[in-house]
């Protein structure tokens, strides 16, 4: 909302300067974007040299003959001045820009020769002044404008303009008057009464037998008001108005839409102006739109309505889409003369629906949607009578229209004082509390130990107690306001389990020289295909937006791996090669017969890169899958659980170097290389090892608080044995009969070597254990360990027809 | 000792010019090897001193017992020579071969690899830190939400124009159904489940239909709440003041000013004095000083009607941030968007 300073300052007596002014609104709640200027520069003297001039003379240019060479008193001085325009005559007053003036578009004029002529200032067009976008000549002024005055004593040419951003719940400060009233609730200056008063009307005729009008759906219009003004002239508008549109940023039109937004400006109520003669059968009805309704607004958009829209129609279409935007073919043009001025109230919300519908919004549409006074509705048609009939002519036709379901009945509330004072946590006096709603329009009167507060119709937004504590905060002063700490304080922070859990395994894994990304939780449709996953894949049934911003971000990722993919890709093509990320996020499943889906975290991660980082020493291996692997095991390690594998199922790894991950029988992740063809279809061109586990599922597998155990009283006895199996036997069946063989002692079995090779044949693998041996109680004998070493390699020869390699 | 050794050996000048010359070669000897080749001359079988002292069987008895005495002395101090010369050439041969070990020390180290937390995680901890240093616990809630909780519960019903401001995206085939927009559906959440006292604060992902150079349609918020008996704008002002001196410093000042939310009432924005310029006024503060960092207010008493709260028994404050910009604002990040590129250039600085 742009307010002209000196448009405010025709309704409130305030001489705070532009920056300390929007100081204070910004404090007091009403938050102000920007200062800024508008039309001729101010400062450096600048509005001094645009004074206003009158015409002595006009004789032709001796050297050209489009120029004339005009004689102009500027008061006191007559200046030499030439001119192209020829649209003036002698004595014609107008708007003169002395040598040194500088225009709005920043142009600074000076003393020049033309064709030989000395020219001694300008004679200014609208334009030139940015009042308007084109003019055919200069600006002729009335009468009236005192010649060798400074022209913007006269008219506002220049003006700090506030750009206020105005909450929703406070549509009475969509309008300068509004916004007036709010300057002096908080700064304590008069405000003035508003501009609105009834002229009489003319004539022996009467609006109530010319036309008809009615409300077919009061719940949607609950107040509509007409007049007919006649025989109005349509022009260009005055000067002065024009500057105050241009100055609030609205594009003058004509003289009557200029007054209807200029109305809409001044009091908060848009109006709409409709040319009588093309009104069908002279009646206009409220009532919602038919289906397949069509309508040509006035910004020239072909609209089609739907039937939940409420539409002004006349006898035979609509004419406007309410409180939205008026139809092209009842605009007020050049040739109208009777109007039809409409004011009315429109529920907010179908205005919103119907804008929102139709993706059109309007000065008006907001306005509305906000919610708006009923008593605007009269106001509004006096103030635009007044205006019309004074700048376009014309009468006031007897008789009106004002329709409307129930009259206002004001709204009211009460206020305790110590209720302020227990919610700001300061006091603040009563009589302190009743001069603030009071310069705020509330009606206040004592009751009983409190404040009876009566709510004026411009703040239907204020209908409890705790508004006016809102009320009393913002005026009274948050600045004011002691800080302090919740007294009663007795909660314990900190983290859950789950969310130390997520922290520890986040620093696990870039402690392991993994970078972690945050991606966008949606991907595209194509994931499914991309990751080769069945067509009875549960994944594929993803949680879809209605409203996607793209097909590459339309559906609630049911898998991390895509989202893994593209990251590594996207830093692949920047030349990072070394993309090890990681990231911590949710998968979306949806849930059969349940609104919402199951949201579970993830830990997911791919190493595209070296594992040690780029090195004069040489890189280092490139990632594996026991690469992978060792990460999983790190963090199943860090959370104190573990888990199983199995060789995967999962369509998007490689088949032979991948695992799905188990704790307690269930699956909660995999780990590996991916499929080449995945790789391929998200425009990868090296091995990649991926891994997801379930964040559920590591924390099921932990053993929780670590609990000591001695292994440092008694020393601990350590053997290797090498045994030869079958070449696909799993280590981890070895380690399995090592140690059901040879327990209790056994501590560990770490593999240390695998060899393949001819020393021990086709088809075989040597598998080398370092067994560490230890009791809790005692240090072990070399009997005991030799017996138990002995138990094991009879176990592993009898159970796996293993030999033992010498 | 040594001394005291010289002037008894005054008493036999042979034994005296043995030992000078023996404890002269031992001082000379630059090598190992040359000390090798003093021992064997000087102290070996066939040294003088070795001679001299199996020949005391044969000398006088009367002199015998100074002679012995001197000559294993002085063979004890010759040894003790030895040895120290021994350790000092050891010392010397030992730093001459590490002098010509020399490397180039301006060579990067080794890279044992240390990865990076994202920004945005590095923020949030922060943030939870705080708060939790200060009481709070960590809610978490369902990102894709009902509109119920989103909007309604907060004081936002069908049609409320705030509802159009929130760009939301919406669940396919579920009406009702959409992406939060903000955390504060877990506010309803949180109370709905538990009695007051509450304190909590809220992190995560929110969602809102917008892309361009300042929105992304994924981003971060932190929430948070606190319901009790007396809760004051008061005690909002002063949890923020905390708050903003922790996470941007101690110097640094807040205000308050009055805004609308539909779920608080009073509410308020908050600025914090500009970190960059020290509130004096740059471009960052757009030269005002301030910078605002998030929303709050007092919980609207339509909210508490919502989840059962007595609003006569109890009063509350909330508050929400974004996280983005409070990490922009921190770390000096000029683009929104390049916290969602996740180009390891921009997430290896933090
Ligand atoms: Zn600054």
């Amino acid at each position: 909302m742009k307010v002209p300073l000196s448009w405010l300052k025709e309704y409130v007596d305030v001489d705070l300067p532009a920056r300390e002014l929007a100081g204070r609104l910004a404090l007091t709640g009403t938050e102000v974007e920007r200062i800024s200027h508008a039309g001729l520069p101010a400062g450096d003297g600048n509005l001094n040299r645009f004074v206003i001039g009158r015409v002595v003379a006009i004789e032709p240019h001796p050297n050209a003959d489009r120029l004339s060479l005009c004689r102009v008193d500027t008061g006191g001085a007559t200046a030499q001045i030439v001119c192209g325009a020829s649209n003036f005559k002698e004595g014609d007053r107008t708007a003169v820009c002395q040598p040194g003036g500088m225009l709005p578009d920043g142009r600074r004029l000076e003393a020049a020769e033309i064709r030989g002529v000395r020219s001694e200032g300008m004679l200014c067009s609208e334009s030139e002044l940015g009042l308007a976008a084109k003019s055919a000549g200069i600006m002729i002024l009335p009468e009236d404008a005192p010649v060798g005055g400074r022209l913007v004593d006269y008219l506002p040419v220049s003006d700090d303009v506030l750009e206020l951003e105005i909450t929703p719940n406070r549509p009475d400060c969509l309008s300068v008057y509004g916004v007036a009233r709010e300057v002096a609730a908080i700064t304590g200056s008069r405000l003035r009464t508003m501009p609105v008063c009834d002229i009489k009307p003319r004539g022996d005729d009467n609006v109530e037998e010319l036309v008809s009008i009615s409300v077919a759906d009061p719940s949607l219009c609950p107040r509509y008001g007409v007049r007919l003004i006649a025989g109005v002239k349509i022009r260009p508008s005055p000067a002065w108005l024009k500057a105050r549109l241009a100055a609030a940023g609205l594009r003058p039109v004509n003289n009557v839409v200029d007054i209807t937004n200029y109305v809409m400006w001044t009091i908060g109520e848009p109006m709409h102006a409709f040319d009588m003669a093309r009104i069908a059968g002279r009646r206009l009805t409220a009532r919602r739109a038919a289906a397949g309704e069509e309508i040509t607004t006035i910004d020239g958009g072909r609209r089609r309505l739907g039937a939940a829209m409420l539409v002004i129609a006349d006898g035979e279409k609509p004419v406007a889409i309410a409180g939205v935007m008026g139809g092209q073919d009842s605009e007020v043009a050049a040739g109208t003369t009777d109007i039809l001025l409409e004011a009315a109230n429109f529920d907010g919300r179908s205005i919103m629906e119907t804008s929102m519908a139709l993706g059109l919004r309007s000065e008006s549409s907001t306005r509305f949607e906000k919610g708006l006074d009923q008593e605007l509705v009269p106001q509004a048609l006096a103030m635009a009578a007044r205006l019309i009939t004074q700048i376009a002519g014309g009468r006031l036709v007897p008789g009106q229209f004002d329709i409307r379901a129930k009259p206002f009945e004001g709204g009211a509330t009460h206020i305790r004082p110590e209720r302020v004072a227990a919610l700001l946590g300061v006091t603040v006096p009563a009589a302190e509390i009743r001069a603030i709603l009071s310069k705020l329009g509330f009606k206040v009167k004592k009751e009983g130990s409190g404040l009876h507060v009566g709510v004026p119709s411009f703040r239907a937004d204020v209908e409890r107690e705790i508004d006016l504590v809102e009320e009393i905060a913002r005026v009274f002063g948050l600045e004011l306001i002691p800080p302090s700490l919740p007294s009663g304080m007795r909660a314990i922070g900190g983290l859950t389990e789950k969310q130390a859990a997520t922290r520890r395994l986040a620093r696990l894994l870039a402690g392991r020289g993994l970078n972690e990304v945050i991606t966008y939780s949606f991907i595209g449709g194509d994931f499914a295909g991309r990751l080769r996953l069945g067509d009875d894949d549960p994944r594929r049934q993803a949680v879809a937006l209605a409203n996607p911003l793209s097909a590459e971000q339309s559906l609630m990722r049911t898998i991390m791996l895509p989202s893994m993919l593209m990251s590594a890709a996207a830093n692949l093509a920047q030349r990072n090669f070394d993309a090890n990320i990681f990231e911590i996020g949710r998968v979306y499943t949806p849930l059969k017969g349940k609104k919402l889906c199951d949201e579970n975290e993830v830990v997911a991660g791919c190493l595209c890169g070296s594992l040690r980082g780029p090195s004069w020493r040489g890189n280092g291996p490139e990632p594996d899958f026991y690469a992978g692997k060792g990460l999983v095991e790190a963090m199943f390690k860090e959370l104190s659980g573990w888990f199983a594998v199995d060789r995967t199922r999962e369509p998007f790894l490689h088949p032979g170097k991948a695992a799905d991950i188990f704790v307690d029988g269930s699956c909660v992740g995999h780990v590996g290389e991916v499929h080449p063809l995945v790789l391929r279809a998200f425009d990868i061109d090296r091995p990649v090892v991926a891994f997801e586990v379930l964040l559920e599922g590591l924390i099921a597998s932990s053993k929780g608080i670590a609990v000591f155990e001695d292994l440092i009283t008694y020393p601990a006895s350590f053997q290797d044995i090498s045994v030869i199996v079958d070449e696909d036997m799993p280590a981890a069946d070895v380690i399995a009969v090592a140690g059901d063989a040879g327990a209790p002692l056994l501590h560990s079995a770490r593999v240390f070597d695998i060899y393949t090779g001819s020393q021990i044949g086709a088809g075989k693998k040597s598998v080398a254990l370092n067994l560490e041996f230890r009791s809790p109680q005692r240090t072990l004998t070399d009997a005991e360990v030799d017996s138990a070493r002995a138990l094991i390699v009879q176990a592993l020869e009898e159970k796996l027809g293993a030999s033992l390699r010498l | 000792m040594n001394i005291d050794l010289k002037g008894q050996l005054k008493q036999h000048p042979g034994l005296a010019a043995i030992y000078e010359e023996a404890a002269a070669a031992i001082a000379a000897a630059g090598t190992e090897d040359a000390l090798e080749a003093a021992r064997v001359r000087h102290l070996g079988r066939k040294s003088e001193l070795s001679r001299l002292l199996r020949a005391i069987p044969e000398m006088p008895a009367a002199e015998r017992p100074l002679v012995g005495k001197l000559g294993n002395q002085a063979r004890a101090a010759l040894e003790e020579a030895m040895a120290g010369r021994r350790q000092a050439l050891e010392a010397a041969a030992l730093e001459e071969r590490l002098a010509q070990e020399r490397i180039d020390i301006t060579l990067p180290g080794e890279p044992f690899p240390g990865g990076r937390l994202h920004l945005i995680t590095q923020t949030l901890w922060e943030i939870e830190d705080i708060f939790t240093g200060l009481g709070y616990r960590i809610a978490e809630g369902p990102e894709v939400e009902t509109d119920y909780y989103n909007f309604t519960a907060l004081n936002t019903p069908e049609g409320h124009p705030a509802r159009s401001l929130h760009d939301t995206f919406f669940i396919e085939g579920e009406a009702g159904v959409l992406l939060r927009t903000h955390t504060s559906p877990v506010q309803v959440r949180v109370m709905e489940k538990e009695d007051p006292p509450v304190y909590v604060i809220i992190p995560g992902r929110v969602y809102r239909r917008d892309s361009d150079a300042t929105h992304t349609p994924m981003f971060h918020q932190v929430e948070g709440l606190a319901v009790d008996e007396h809760i004051t704008m008061a005690d909002l002002k002063g949890t923020l003041e905390a708050f903003a001196k922790s996470m941007f410093g101690a110097e640094r000042q807040i205000r308050l000013r009055p805004h609308y939310f539909p779920f608080t009432e009073p509410s308020v924005e908050v600025d914090v004095s500009c970190m960059i310029c020290g509130g004096k006024g740059c471009r960052s503060c757009k030269q005002s000083g301030w910078l605002e960092i998030l929303g709050a207010g007092l919980v609207d008493p339509n909210v508490f009607g919502f989840v059962n709260y007595d609003p006569d028994e109890v009063s509350g404050f909330a508050f929400g941030m974004g996280v983005e910009r409070i990490a922009m604002l921190k770390h000096g990040v000029t683009d929104l968007r390049m916290f969602y590129d996740n180009d390891l250039r921009f997430i290896n600085q933090f």
